[in-house]
């Protein structure tokens, strides 16, 4: 289902004329448009405003052994076609600096701060323009992912310096928390500053444990980096490694085989499965509702057991493999299958009955942590909160990948909710539509072979891949280099898009309210922290 | 005079010796009523055991009074536990004082562990401390309140002398106000152990800590023995709860026999109440904070009413 890409290219470039080029992508669903830095702000804002595109990501990209530039790529989506944009600037090494479209679509503010950090690239007019990444802990003039950084310097530890915005006035206070926590969970570091237990503004940084994948990715040949891909973080390996993978096919030109196609669906629905079970378990446990946060936890339990039947890993990991999938699920693994989803489907319910007939418990996630539909349309928020506060996306209808084309459900949206328990009704909607989707899949997979053999990769191709994950929309960017190798793999997880948007619900609530709020947007420090 | 040296003993037994298998108990029960296999009943003991072998780690900006909390904590509840009459309605401490005593030495141990939770000027300590100051508070006075009438039902204040009156004259304990005042009790019961509604004790997240809150600081002994004191304190409140509203067993003089009936019925009583403190964690979210004083006024409503309808009712 290609859509006819002219229309828009006309009305492109009768809007900007000579100062932009338009052309199609090699792929289908993909218009590239090259502009200058003294026209970027107008067409960014362009193709946000008239087409109600969102920005999906910022790719910067350093290309000065290609063309003596670094390149940065907007990439925005269509919000109810299949329909990439791509806008791409050249910024020279001499003038590294480039205008700021965050003070007209807000939910760039990351990105540029991340470029900033990562590349040295100065984002002209940015509101915010602290260190994001790096916490000011770095020599001057070390930008890791520039190509002239070798991967393993050793970098001198220096104190990091962390502006905290902190508000003032009697009986204001500050409760620094983290970034090592009393849980099994990653680093943040969180300055509330309350009156009392009501807390009025809260400050976060994150980017704690900065692994470089990213620059990682760049010295690995393309087979290898499906393992770094699959472990980027542990609970979404399914979702990262289809969007590898789909990169790759990409750039290749390679089609996978129908039955994969399917069974990659009911994997990623799988994955989506024992993440939503268990996000609910994780919000009683949140609100202390004991019962019902074990009774969550034993139901996830059942389909990790089952991942662990299909793929010999509980987290769905080695499943998915460039050009296919790399085991069949056969006649009794999909009566197993199904029988268990049934068990699940009655047990889930029979806990959900529970939870939503609990007054104390709905006192507890009703209107706490609300995040308004303009903070969620200006920050970019996307996935489960997103949904829960009124924007109906998802990748899966959006854009179909894998074989979500084939397969009939619909998006689950809350409008003027927001709160806490508005997102866990998505996840709780989407767990039966996740089950009706596998159960489909079932009836409509074809038999056939498993795995397309990969040709060469060609070199110094572009592709952009995404995939829905538990938590949201994940936006690969792939550019590939000579010799099989990979030049540049961007990863924008919904965690990045999610996380800014926490300190915006907070505001109002009180203090023992914020893990609760927090669970409920479930991000992943992993996926961020890249 | 062999009666004064034994009782103690046993009283001291009872208390600081059984209150770490109450909280396993009520552990394990969570555990089996969450589909988990949970721990076992002992593990209260084993943790116990790990913390006193281990070293203590005390915080230099903190003063004396970080060191002296543990054992102004453990002490205070150790002097309640001869205070209140356990197996028998005779009371080791008997003339030395009666329930204000009790409540007042509750609140010198929560005293002391506020101060603590702000000595060592960690965030979550402070915060601790004052929830737990917010709720205890609301809790006091219902208690106070609650506590007096019975007192006033049967003319004292001595808790032996409450135990013996309502066990000589077990219709007085059909007085409908001593029903609104056990209601009072036990909601404040939960609140003053820090049981969910109103405090999850199994919680790692430090945001939503009360008494947990307070207790970050410790470590090794010290925290042994305030995790033991506030062992003790649930032990306490259930067992002043039982022996004033549910008297019959205790044993009256100290007689052999009259010991070990008081004490299986003691077990079977503690057992129930524990075995409804889960029932209630299960079937409850903790309670946002700001609507713990909401539970609270119930208590301090029902206890009010109670001492009202004393009068009414006579």
């Amino acid at each position: 289902m290609s859509i006819n890409r002219q229309p828009y290219l006309d009305n492109i470039m009768n809007r900007f004329k000579a100062n932009v080029t338009v052309a199609k992508g090699s792929l289908e669903n993909e218009i590239y448009i090259s502009t200058n830095t003294d026209n970027l702000e107008d067409i960014c804002t362009y193709i946000h405003k008239t087409f109600q595109a969102p920005l999906s990501s910022i790719v910067c990209n350093d290309e000065r052994s290609l063309n003596k530039n670094f390149t940065i790529y907007y990439v925005f989506s269509l919000p109810d076609k299949d329909l990439f944009f791509i806008v791409y600037v050249p910024i020279s090494e001499q003038s590294p600096n480039f205008p700021s479209i965050t003070p007209y679509i807000p939910a760039a503010h990351w990105y540029e701060r991340e470029i900033k950090d990562m590349f040295g690239l100065e984002p002209v007019g940015h509101p915010d323009p602290y260190t994001l990444v790096l916490h000011g802990n770095m020599p001057e003039n070390t930008y890791p992912l520039r190509k002239d950084f070798d991967t393993n310097t050793r970098l001198p530890h220096l104190e990091s310096k962390l502006p905290f915005a902190r508000v003032n006035g009697e009986g204001v206070f500050e409760i620094p928390v983290g970034p090592i926590h009393a849980g099994i969970i990653e680093p943040g570091h969180f300055r509330f500053s309350a009156v009392g237990d009501t807390i009025l503004y809260l400050d976060a940084k994150l980017f704690f444990t900065h692994k470089g994948t990213e620059k990682l990715f760049e010295a690995m040949p393309y087979t290898k980096a499906l393992f770094l891909a699959e472990r980027i973080c542990g609970v979404c390996a399914a979702s990262h490694a289809t969007g590898y993978c789909q990169a790759i096919e990409k750039v290749a030109g390679i089609e996978i085989p129908p039955r994969a196609k399917f069974i990659r669906t009911i994997i990623l629905e799988l994955e989506r499965l024992y993440n939503h079970i268990g996000d609910v378990g994780n919000v009683c446990v949140g609100a202390s509702f004991l019962m019902c946060g074990s009774h969550g936890f034993r139901i996830r339990e059942y389909i990790q057991q089952l991942n662990e039947t299909i793929c010999g890993n509980r987290y769905l990991r080695g499943m998915i493999t460039i050009g296919g999938v790399r085991f069949d699920i056969n006649n009794d693994l999909k009566k197993h299958i199904l029988g268990l989803l049934n068990r699940v489907k009655t047990d889930f319910k029979e806990l959900i009955e529970i939870m939503s007939k609990s007054s104390s418990f709905l006192d507890r996630v009703e209107t706490t942590g609300r995040l308004s539909l303009e903070h969620a349309r200006g920050l970019g928020v996307v996935g489960v909160p997103a949904r829960a506060s009124g924007i109906c996306r998802d990748t899966r209808i959006n854009h179909p990948y894998a074989a979500y084309g084939e397969v009939d459900f619909d998006i689950p949206v809350y409008y003027d909710e927001g709160d806490v328990w508005a997102r866990i009704k998505i996840r709780i909607d989407e767990v039966y539509q996740s089950i009706s989707i596998i159960e489909q899949c079932f009836d409509k997979m074809p038999e056939g072979s498993l795995k397309t053999s990969m040709k060469e990769l060609p070199p110094y191709k572009q592709a952009l891949s995404y995939v829905e994950s538990p938590r949201g929309e994940d936006i690969y960017w792939i550019m590939t280099a000579p010799n099989n190798m990979l030049y540049r793999y961007k990863v924008r997880s919904p965690s990045f898009c999610n996380w800014p948007s926490i300190p915006y619900t907070i505001p109002g609530n009180i203090v023992p309210d914020f893990p609760l709020i927090n669970k409920s947007f479930e991000l992943c420090y992993s996926c961020t922290d890249l | 005079m062999t009666a004064k040296i034994i009782l103690p003993i046993l009283q001291i037994l009872v208390i600081v010796g059984f209150s770490p298998l109450v909280k396993g108990f009520i552990n394990k029960i969570e555990a089996r009523l969450q589909c988990r296999r949970g721990a076992s009943i002992f593990q209260p003991y084993y943790n116990l055991v790990k913390l006193l072998r281990k070293d203590a780690v005390v915080s230099e900006t903190s003063s004396w009074i970080f060191r002296a909390t543990p054992y102004v904590t453990f002490i205070s509840i150790l002097i309640i536990s001869l205070l209140v009459p356990v197996l028998s309605s005779q009371v080791p401490l008997n003339f030395t004082g009666d329930i204000i005593l009790i409540i007042y030495l509750f609140a010198l141990a929560r005293f002391f562990l506020v101060l603590t939770s702000l000595d060592t000027g960690s965030a979550f300590g402070g915060m601790g401390g004052s929830r737990e100051m917010m709720v205890s508070s609301m809790a006091e006075p219902a208690m106070i309140l609650s506590i007096f009438t019975v007192a006033l039902t049967v003319n004292s204040t001595n808790l032996s002398n409450i135990t013996n009156l309502l066990l000589n004259n077990s219709v007085l304990l059909l007085n409908p106000s001593l029903f609104l005042a056990f209601l009072a009790f036990a909601i404040v019961l939960i609140a003053e152990a820090g049981r969910i509604p109103v405090d999850n004790p199994f919680t790692h997240l430090e945001l939503t800590m009360i008494h947990e809150g307070m207790m970050l600081e410790f470590s090794g002994r010290y925290l042994a023995l305030v995790e033991w004191a506030s062992s003790m304190k649930l032990l306490l409140l259930l067992t002043i709860l039982v022996n004033i509203f549910f008297p019959w067993g205790i044993a009256g003089g100290l007689t052999f026999s009259g010991l070990i009936i008081a004490f299986a019925l003691y077990v079977v009583k503690i057992g129930f109440f524990a075995f409804l403190i889960v029932i209630v964690e299960m079937s409850f979210a903790k309670l946002r904070l700001f609507r713990i004083p909401n539970l609270l006024g119930t208590a301090f409503i029902l206890s009010v009413l109670a001492i009202i309808s004393l009068y009414v009712v006579r």
